[in-house]
Formats: C-alpha cells, structure tokens, sequence
C-alpha cells in the first residue's frame, strides 16, 4: 500500500518532466506525499497502550505429524497417536467408525457415520504460551 | 474414506494454528465414573461448519450447529502405543463408545436428529492416558 503511493506520488512529481508544476500540482503532489506516514501511525505503539506479555496463544499446539491430506490429524487406529494436541499429558478417549440412522427435518431417514467419524477426547496439562496450561479439548 | 452417498459433513473448522477440529470443552460438560472407567462428554450447540467435500481444499463450509452425547466405557482390555521417534506413549484400554447428536444447518433449513444413543456403535475406541511432546522424556 505504501509503495503504491509512494510511486504514485513520484509519477506525479516527475511525470511532466520539462513542464513546471503549477501550484495545484504541488498541493496535490504534497497531499499524497504525507499518505505514507499517515498509513504508518496505526503501527506504532500507542502511549496509552498498557505493557503487555508476548508469550504467544495459550491455545494448545497440533500435533506435527501430517496425514496423508496435509493435515495435522491421525487417524484413529491400532498403534496411531491418540491425541490430537503436542506437548500434552492427561487423559484420551478415542474413538471412530460410528454407525447409527436419524432423521431430518422433512422425515427422511439418514444413516449417520463412516470410518473416518471420530472422536477424541483430551483432558490434562499441555503446554502453550511457554508454560504448562490445564484444559479440556474434544476432536469432532 | 469419504462414502461417495456423503451429503453432509460436520466438524469444527481447523484452528489458524493447524489443530485439527478441535473445540474446548465447557466446564462440566465432561464426566468420568469415580474408577474413570466410563465418561460421559455432553454439549449443546457446538459452532461447526458442514462441508461435505472435505478434504478437497475448495470445498465450502456452511456454518451450522451441533448437539451431541458421546459415552464410553472401558472393555478392561490393556492397551499400550508408544512410538519414540514420535515422542508419545499411551497407556489404556480398549472401550465401547456410543452417540447420540443432532445437528441443524439455518441457512438451508436442514436439521437432522439422530436415533438414541443405545442404536448407535463404534468399531473401535480406547481410552487412557497420554504423554507426548515435552512431556515424553520426563
């Protein structure tokens, strides 16, 4: 944003070259010139702005490992890691392959579950924000 | 592993930071037996998105909302993942897990409701203890 402005203002200044500027142009030229600042002021801190922590989200980390779609899921299964949240201990339930029927809102009847309808349930200490947090979290 | 019949699909978007379709759980919503050999996990209008093309990486998500009832209950079977190369260790049983949900998408008017928790199965489910990351070594 602010490069396009800057060229801009340059093309302007410059773009006539060998014809004076008259002093509508230099106003113009000045008005676009300040547009650049203007748009860095929200960046900066603000005095009135209270000191604050920047230990990062307390929100739990995924797992690193990807699944086949690029996802930082695991499938549940023999063997595979249960969780779904990195640097945790607690209690997991894991669970997939659901089957059962409904019904919706015009009487159909529609079966419900696949293989890949899981859920998992994470309740314990995991670590985020650089220290140890308590929480309870559930994959749908 | 998506059915091909699929016509809906609900789950929480994933998180900016990569977790994968995972919500908190409100207080008490989660309950254990007093041996923690069964649990209960119970929550009302759960803000989820239906996506029925997941995982293609264009496929639209819907906002929706979602009730359901997930119980379980260990077999007593011993169950014990570890992988150290990637840092986690499970230790468990094998259970049996049940649920019951309803769902409803307002901007298409649909909602379904599923039949009692007791008509539903899983084929598989454990349940236990975790460490991983960090924590794995120590």
């Amino acid at each position: 944003m602010k490069e396009a402005n800057s060229i801009g203002v340059l093309r302007r200044l410059f773009g006539n070259v060998g014809l004076s500027p008259t002093r509508r142009d230099i106003l113009k030229s000045s008005a676009f010139a300040l547009l650049p600042f203007a748009t860095a002021l929200p960046n900066q801190p603000s005095p009135n702005q209270q000191p604050m922590t920047a230990n990062g989200s307390t929100d739990p980390y995924p797992i690193p490992w990807l699944d086949k779609f690029g996802s930082h899921n695991q499938a549940a299964g023999l063997n595979n890691e249960p969780g779904h949240i990195y640097h945790f201990k607690g209690r997991v339930v894991r669970c997939n392959s659901f089957t059962g029927m409904g019904t919706d809102n015009k009487g159909n009847r529609i079966a419900f579950g696949a293989p890949s309808t899981d859920y998992g349930v994470m309740q314990g200490e995991y670590w985020a924000a650089r220290t140890s947090q308590q929480g309870t979290f559930v994959h749908i | 592993m998506v059915p091909a019949n699929e016509i809906h699909d609900f789950h929480p978007p994933i998180a900016p930071s990569g977790l994968f379709w995972v919500v908190p759980v409100p207080e008490g919503a989660l309950t254990f037996s007093e041996d923690g050999s069964s649990f209960t996990l119970e929550m009302r209008n759960v803000t989820v998105i239906d996506q029925p093309r997941f995982p293609a990486l264009d496929s639209i998500g819907t906002p929706a909302r979602m009730s359901f009832k997930l119980v379980g209950k260990s077999t007593g079977e011993p169950v014990k993942y570890e992988d150290a190369s990637k840092h986690f260790r499970f230790t468990g049983n094998r259970a049996s897990c049940k649920l019951e949900a309803q769902v409803e998408v307002p901007s298409i008017g649909f909602s379904w409701k599923s039949d009692p928790l007791s008509t539903s199965k899983s084929d598989f489910a454990i349940m236990g203890e975790e460490i991983n990351g960090r924590y794995y070594d120590s």
